[in-house]
């Protein structure tokens, strides 16, 4: 499966599926809830890697991420908007849209042993504006 | 991927691409916020080895690590600055710094099966002034 993120906000970061090797979604509602509950989240953990630049090319976006987790919560750039596309045989299986994203985790992890760097990200979506959240899929493209 | 450790306080620490095998980076922030927390650290963890001076070599300065690690709160040195940098096909792909680093765990490790021990420096930036924590990179090695 092909993953690729977008993420817009002060400055745009675009990783492709040559970067991101994992997403993952979770609808956070709460276990003990008897009957539906109107807490609701939603959090994504997305997992790449961060290549260096060979051949003279740009490098990619991830230290634009790492900043982004460094945004202080007085700053409205820590809020943007995070598309994450799922592509399989000319399909999009996925494509969801969080508007108002922000970090709530973000780690980046580097050995002697590998030649890529690999960072872990985890994104929730604004609590209150959970219905501006995008869940779509199923439709042919590339 | 090769790694230089940089320690600017009283006396200067570096170590090289022999000695330091992993960096991990990571942006500290409340897992259960529902909006954007201005709770936020950040911490980075550095594993090496300790090796031993053949040759007449001077000894490595992972003592000096060890010693930094031992400075009690009291004396304004047990905040030093750090830079770590990341480097793959003669490219920086990560440069850190942290200019009021303080050490939160230091582990040294021998066994009598290896010829050289290891080390694990975890550091934080002290949290009231992160905002000045740099995180660059994308650029080549000069």
């Amino acid at each position: 499966m092909g993953l690729r993120l977008k993420i817009e906000g002060n400055e745009s970061i675009s990783l492709s599926e040559t970067s991101i090797t994992k997403v993952k979604f979770g609808a956070d509602i709460p276990h003990d809830s008897n009957a539906r509950s109107t807490d609701l989240g939603s959090t994504v953990l997305i997992t790449g890697k961060i290549l260096a630049a060979v051949d003279g090319e740009a490098a990619d976006d991830t230290s634009k991420i790492a900043r982004w987790s460094l945004v202080p919560a007085e700053n409205s750039d820590c809020y943007r908007k995070v598309q994450i596309d799922v592509v399989n045989a000319s399909q999009i299986v996925r494509q969801i849209s969080i508007p108002n994203a922000f970090v709530v985790d973000y780690e980046e992890d580097f050995t002697d042993e590998t030649g890529a760097g690999t960072f872990n990200l985890l994104i929730k979506q604004k609590k209150d504006k959970m219905t501006g959240l995008k869940f779509e899929g199923g439709f042919s493209g590339e | 991927m090769g790694f230089k450790l940089k320690v600017e306080g009283p006396s200067t620490i570096e170590l090289g691409t022999t000695i330091v095998t992993g960096v991990k980076f990571r942006t500290d922030i409340p897992k259960d916020s529902n909006a954007r927390s201005t709770d936020m650290g950040s911490t980075v963890t550095i594993t090496g080895k300790i090796l031993t001076a053949v040759d007449g070599d001077p000894f490595d300065s992972t003592r000096q690590l060890g010693l930094w690690a031992l400075v009690p709160a009291e004396k304004s040195d047990c905040y030093r600055k750090v830079s770590v940098e990341v480097i793959a096909a003669s490219q920086v792909v990560r440069k850190y710094t942290y200019p009021n680093a303080f050490v939160v765990d230091y582990k040294e490790d021998y066994g009598d099966v290896e010829g050289v021990g290891t080390f694990t420096l975890i550091i934080k930036q002290k949290k009231d002034k992160m905002a000045q924590v740099a995180v660059e990179g994308g650029y080549s090695v000069s």
